[in-house]
């Protein structure tokens, strides 16, 4: 029995320590196999696209993911219209979260299960497009079933590689300064307005805090795209070189720009790097405990849905730096999977997205400014409240987001943990630029 | 039925549960072996051979060693804490009050609660500034941010996670002790403290061993609450980074699966280590009947 018993015990043990110490390593796993089922399937999708016009049309659900839920509405409405005039396709929009996002697809990608049509980041498109994830639709571009010239500057290009056509641009994003009119009524300051510089927002964030009632001017939060990269352009600096072989952090006109960003949390002008580690700075400015934030225009539904600050706040621009106005312009687009099912069905989805009457929707419900020529105005009258304007203007000076590179999904996390460091005061914020500069240095060196 | 075929049926029965483990346990745990001695292009589709590097580059990274000790010192606060508190509220809850079972659900009820619910409110209760917690004690500490608190508010969130589950372990283990033996020491004149001392506790250590292996190994693999708790932008992360948070960032945010891999294996080798560890000193205070 004494026997019985320990042997029992001790085999039940081993199995839950085996269990246990293995669960950590659910690696995603692939097969060679894999890459020709999927190539197969796409020749049997392109072959049955050719045939569809004289059979019955099959029904077809296809999967449309985007990692917005704020966005999921004007997703939906737009599915909804496309299968109103496409009965046989019927179309499921998933929201991911963005924190989740690309680990999903990350671990999609090598399995041959990225959903039909999706959302791509200009960060993360270099590393699907050159490994064959994306189906290329340079050759629907070529006969012209589809126009990159209706969509704004340059947003078609952002999605290229090797001369192939891979994503028709969703729409596009710049970042914008919202304010608090109640705490600047108080404190009898004018609204920020175009004639701002960066001097200035530290003068006004200075006279707006009041520390000890736990508001402050400004959030100078440890933000790259809505936070100092703009700074850094503004002051002449750079975030990566314009042929992306160097980071721009250490350079001198950057590190100004990180410096004084901090100084505002050590004249209280802001709250602390911890405070804000613990409650979102936009949150804060949600809450009225903040009187100015830098946030991207896809925030305004958001703020906006805030009771405590609604009809009391608004947008303007970036404040100017010592060079010029910095402001980073994002574009997302929509991508269709290399290895989908269905994707001539997929193609008139994706051609769908791409159209006017699509960009209209997503103006006329304030989800994203789209991307489509003269399709912007709606979206600016979606919320008449709001001086929208600031986006669309700001967005003929932003530069780019310094994606597009098979470095930046290396650096780009890591840059986050080193500058926490610095904006947490555990060493000076010249030392975390220098680290940051070596890290993505040698991330750029790897991933050429 | 002769021997054999019970044999079979035996095989045929636990067959499902095997295939399970087989397949989605000991295949991938044997194949982030063999990652760990690549190094992968393109999501895994090209895979190229190179031997230890990974673990060479491990052995030297700094982060890895502070990420090992981190790893340590929780489990080191963690298992203690987590089996004194699961012992003290089982014998309580052994014991004939009314509205026991009321009790047993309120204990179990973290165990049930969503990790990622529990977190969000653990945020807020930890908040500096508005923080309930900071509010009880009069103090002005920022539980998650500061580096000298955050392992800490890791093992209290740890600790109240794992009191339910582990109590009703041990619960099971109280009750597996006949009635006679107290009754026979009653007779003998034996007090509360005495009979807990000499027949609860030699009695209980089996099942105190078996809690004690699985809290260990639970304890090495933490990662949920650094990610939900500290978060990315935390200055405290450092400070409190696992084994398994820096397995899965370079996994799933840097896409170094091999180099991810490596840390695991790593960690799989340390607590095969631990665990054989403890099975080698069970003789010493371990009581089976």
């Amino acid at each position: 029995m004494l026997f019985r018993k320990k042997a029992w015990i001790s085999t039940t043990s081993v199995a839950v320590v085996a269990a246990l110490a293995l669960a950590g390593c659910g690696g995603s796993k692939s097969t060679n196999d894999n890459t020709a089922s999927t190539s197969a399937n796409s020749q049997a999708a392109t072959t049955s696209a050719g045939q569809a016009s004289d059979k019955p049309k099959e029904a077809v659900t296809l999967t449309y993911t985007i990692w917005d839920q704020l966005q999921q509405p004007a997703m939906e409405a737009i599915a909804k219209e496309f299968t109103a005039q496409n009965p046989n396709i019927k179309v499921k929009v998933d929201v991911i979260p963005w924190g989740d996002y690309w680990t999903k697809m990350s671990a999609a990608a090598p399995a041959g299960t990225l959903p039909d049509v999706f959302w791509m980041h200009s960060g993360q498109f270099v590393k699907y497009a050159s490994g064959n994830f994306l189906a290329p639709i340079t050759d629907k571009v070529k006969a012209g079933e589809i126009d990159l010239n209706n969509y704004e500057a340059n947003l078609g290009s952002i999605y290229t590689l090797g001369g192939q056509n891979y994503a028709i641009p969703k729409d596009f994003d710049t970042i914008g300064l919202a304010y608090n009119k109640d705490l600047f009524d108080k404190a009898g300051i004018p609204y920020p307005d175009g004639t701002w510089d960066y001097t200035k927002l530290a003068q006004a964030a200075k006279q707006l805090s009041q520390p000890d009632k736990g508001i402050y001017g400004f959030a100078a939060k440890m933000d790259t795209q809505t936070g100092y990269w703009n700074d850094m352009l503004a002051n002449g600096g750079f975030i990566v070189s314009a042929d992306g072989s160097k980071s721009g952090y250490d350079d001198p006109a950057s590190i100004e720009a990180l410096k004084a960003r901090y100084q505002m949390i050590l004249d209280k002008s802001s709250p602390t790097h911890q405070q804000m580690t613990d409650t979102d700075s936009t949150e804060m400015f949600k809450s009225g405990k903040v009187a100015m934030i830098f946030e991207g225009d896809w925030r305004t539904t958001d703020i906006d849905g805030s009771d405590i600050i609604k009809g009391k706040w608004n947008w303007a621009p970036l404040p100017k730096g010592k060079v010029k106005r910095g402001n980073i312009i994002n574009g997302l687009g929509n991508v269709m999977s290399a290895s989908g099912k269905h994707k001539a069905e997929a193609w008139q989805f994706l051609k769908f997205l791409g159209s006017k009457r699509a960009a209209e929707i997503t103006a006329q419900m304030g989800a994203a400014i789209p991307a489509f020529k003269d399709t912007q105005a709606a979206w600016v009258k979606s919320k008449p409240q709001l001086n929208l304007q600031v986006f669309i203007d700001q967005a003929a000076d932003a530069m780019p987001y310094p994606a597009g590179s098979k470095a930046y999904p290396v650096w780009f996390p890591k840059e986050g943990e080193i500058m926490a460091q610095a904006w947490g005061g555990k060493i000076s914020i010249e030392e975390g630029a220098k680290q940051v500069a070596a890290m993505m240095n040698q991330a750029i060196a790897n991933n050429k | 039925m002769n021997s054999r075929s019970r044999y079979v049926w035996a095989y045929i029965m636990i067959a499902p549960t095997l295939l399970g483990t087989v397949l989605f346990w000991t295949w991938p745990a044997i194949y982030s072996i063999y990652l760990s001695f690549l190094k992968s292009e393109n999501f895994g589709m090209v895979n190229h051979w190179v031997g230890l590097a990974n673990y060479e580059r491990l052995f030297k990274d700094k982060e890895f060693w502070q990420d090992l000790r981190n790893t340590l010192y929780y489990a080191v606060l963690f298992v203690p804490l987590t089996l004194l508190f699961s012992t003290f509220f089982a014998v309580l809850l052994n014991a004939k009050i009314r509205g026991l079972s009321a009790y047993r659900v309120i204990f179990f009820l973290p165990q049930v609660t969503m990790p990622a619910a529990a977190a969000m409110v653990w945020v807020v209760l930890f908040a500096r500034d508005y923080g309930l917690i900071n509010h009880l004690l009069g103090t002005h500490v920022a539980w998650i941010s500061d580096t000298r608190f955050a392992m800490f508010a890791l093992v209290i969130v740890g600790v109240w996670g794992a009191i339910g589950f582990n109590m009703l372990l041990i619960l099971a283990g109280l009750q597996g002790i006949p009635r006679a033996l107290y009754e026979a020491a009653e007779i003998d004149g034996a007090v509360r403290f005495r009979k807990f001392r000499y027949i609860t506790m030699p009695l209980l250590t089996p099942t105190l061993f078996f809690t004690t292996v699985v809290l260990m190994i639970g304890a090495t693999q933490i990662f949920d609450s650094i990610y939900l708790l500290i978060g990315k932008t935390n200055v405290a992360l450092p400070a409190v980074r696992s084994l398994v948070y820096a397995y899965y960032q370079n996994s799933f945010v840097y896409y170094d699966q091999n180099y991810g891999a490596a840390i695991v294996d790593i960690l799989l080798v340390i607590n095969l280590i631990l665990t054989g560890l403890q099975f080698a000193f069970q003789k010493k205070w371990v009581f089976y009947d």
